[in-house]
């Protein structure tokens, strides 16, 4: 069985045996050297109202796989699928109309806001594009989304360099909300916000999904802030997906050496918590996705990998309660995690 | 380190480096510190190495400006400490260019210059932030054994808390340009008593906790700069706030080396009631 069987509901969003490529071109005449192994076919499924929390390292692959499901690049190889309907290389206007159901939310609130706008037009602009609102309606709405993601009405006439992070970044969330999509891809959206700050960002998103009935993809490294927000949550290295499991699941019953190792690797903000913690010290580096190793991407940083982790590649594998590795001691262990050190991984809190 | 351009005056009475007032050096006197008895690494190690020199002359340089090494003794120098930071393959590495190496390595070569004087001090500015977090590991795990080792005295710049919790003994946290509360690192993870770190504290999602309760943020935005209020830097975001926050704040002593700019703990704050926290002013129109 693979994620894209499991469960018996069509999901939101599916995604089947997906490829991207991105070539590396050298020379005179941008001769065609190479190519980054950016998503190496990933099967993925959301379903409906749910988070689905991505993580993964730099060069893992999980900013470009919420641009392959939103269209904003093509993929190699493979198919997305929306409400059930193949949404893999459609026409322009199609992808247009593809847009009123799902949206993007940047990392880089400032890079992603026109400065020579105001926020009202760049809340307003959705709606003129997509034939939503005219006149006054448009300015009734951008109100109402202004409102909505806790600003001031007078805000509108401002420019976005006059705006705080967080609340950029709202404006942002309000943007995306306005053509009242289903689904919203969040790329790193709290990454950027002083600490103070996130927290606010956090609980406004978790509100409008609670209110709106939005289903998320939320894309981040930082694992503290997707085990708040997820339902689910799917870990990515070089390309690949490793392990996808419910989040407490994922968080206290880590099946694959990488999660093991990641989740290890955070450090928790309570120094006697950290003093008891056994730590996993990956050694090496994450591997280049232009050159990925060998059958288990990960056999070159991994303390178990044995001869078949160098030869074989891992599929991944259903261990029940909605739990998928890809790793072959796992499968030889028929569903036991390896234990990398003493006790585990995460102490939970008391 | 005084490393600041011109126009910023440090308007500090001293600042005493192993019993020597810094503020009362001259350049060149600094120049004699700067690198030998204090190093310092910066958050992002590419734009802080320069990119034409390989990596065995930077780490070399340092060593021969200020003892006068010879180019092979420094060289033989520059090994050792590509070696100490755990750089595999040092002698091959060393003819090597910053950009043929990883993040993390450069951060190592990066650690490997400032430590390769012996510096008494180490001032490390956000040493992590641009790392993932296995690389991150890697780092924090080098940084603590090479404290071990040599005895070198670390300060680590970081908004990090968890970094904070694993690696540091002492904690002073800062808040619009002021030092705001002091501890050990268990006072002030276990006892905050200011309520800015208290709301840092709590606003943090955690790894390792289990339900899903709601985040509690810090209401409104950091100050502005330019325009701190004269009492409480704080005060515009804090749930206690009272009128006597209005007025400079000392520093209160909790024992144990703990202390805290918080007028909460004052006598005179017992016959104030707290007044309702307005949202802060937002950006003004330029």
């Amino acid at each position: 069985m693979t994620p894209s069987t499991a469960g018996a509901q069509t999901p939101l969003v599916e995604v089947q045996d997906l490829y991207k490529y991105f070539p590396v071109r050298a020379g005179l005449f941008s001769r065609h050297i190479a190519d980054v192994h950016a998503v190496d076919g990933v099967n993925l499924r959301i379903k409906a109202g749910e988070t689905l929390g991505l993580v993964g390292e730099s060069g893992s692959g999980k900013t470009t796989i919420g641009r392959l499901i939103l269209n904003l690049v093509r993929p190699t190889k493979g198919a997305i699928f929306f409400r059930g309907r193949n949404i893999t290389n459609l026409r322009r206007r199609e992808v247009r109309a593809l847009r009123r159901e799902m949206q993007i939310i940047f990392q880089d609130p400032y890079a992603s806001l026109n400065p020579r706008m105001t926020v009202g037009e760049i809340v307003g602009e959705p709606l003129r594009i997509h034939g939503i609102a005219r006149g006054a309606a448009v300015a009734r709405r951008v109100d109402e989304l202004i409102r909505l993601v806790g600003l001031r009405s007078y805000h509108v006439n401002r420019y976005p360099h006059e705006f705080s992070g967080g609340q950029r970044q709202r404006v942002g969330i309000a943007r995306a909300l306005a053509v009242n999509p289903t689904f919203i891809v969040l790329d790193e959206p709290v990454s950027a916000l002083d600490v103070s700050i996130q927290a606010q960002v956090i609980n406004l998103l978790e509100d409008l999904q609670e209110q709106l009935g939005l289903t998320y993809l939320f894309i981040a490294h930082d694992l503290s802030v997707i085990r708040h927000i997820s339902n689910r949550v799917a870990v990515m290295y070089v390309g690949k997906i490793v392990e996808v499991a419910p989040r407490d699941e994922l968080y206290e019953n880590p099946l694959h050496p990488y999660t093991q190792s990641l989740l290890s690797a955070i450090p928790i903000p309570e120094p006697a918590v950290e003093a008891r913690r056994k730590r996993i010290v990956l050694t090496g580096d994450i591997p280049s996705p232009v050159h990925p190793p060998s059958g288990c991407r990960f056999h070159t940083r991994c303390p178990v990998a044995y001869d078949r982790c160098i030869k074989e590649e891992p599929a991944l594998l259903h261990y029940g309660n909605g739990h998928f590795a890809a790793c072959h001691l796992v499968e030889e262990q028929s569903g036991r995690a390896p234990s990398l050190i003493e006790g585990p991984i995460v102490v939970p809190a008391s | 380190m005084r490393l600041l351009p011109r126009n910023a005056a440090a308007t500090a009475d001293a600042i005493l480096f192993a019993g020597d007032d810094l503020l009362r050096k001259s350049e060149s006197e600094m120049r004699r510190i700067r690198g030998r008895r204090i190093a310092m690494i910066f958050q992002d190690p590419m734009t802080s190495l320069n990119p034409v020199l390989t990596v065995g002359e930077q780490i070399a340089e340092a060593v021969r400006l200020h003892f006068g090494a010879s180019r092979s003794e420094a060289r033989n120098r520059a090994v050792e400490m590509l070696e100490k930071v755990r750089v595999p393959e040092a002698r091959q590495r060393l003819d090597e260019y910053p950009h043929q190496f990883s993040g993390g390595m450069r951060q190592r070569v990066m650690i490997a210059m400032a430590l390769s004087c012996g510096p008494e001090l180490l001032i490390a500015d956000e040493p992590t932030t641009a790392l993932d977090v296995t690389i991150q590991a890697q780092i924090l795990e080098l940084m603590n054994e090479i404290q071990r080792e040599t005895g070198t005295a670390i300060i680590l710049i970081t908004h990090d808390l968890g970094v904070v919790a694993e690696v540091c003994a002492n904690v002073l946290v800062m808040y619009g340009g002021n030092l705001v509360e002091y501890g050990t690192a268990t006072q002030i993870f276990e006892a905050p008593r200011m309520p800015y770190t208290q709301g840092l504290l709590a606003s943090l999602p955690r790894l390792d906790k289990r339900d899903r309760t709601r985040l509690v943020p810090i209401k409104g935005q950091p100050p502005n700069l330019l325009n701190l209020p004269a009492g409480c830097a704080f005060a515009p975001r804090c749930a206690y706030r009272m009128p006597i926050c209005d007025e400079p704040v000392a520093l209160y002593d909790f024992g144990g080396g703990h202390v805290a700019r918080c007028v909460l703990y004052d006598d005179a704050a017992a016959t104030q009631r707290p007044i309702e926290v307005e949202t802060v002013p937002l950006a003004k129109k330029s």
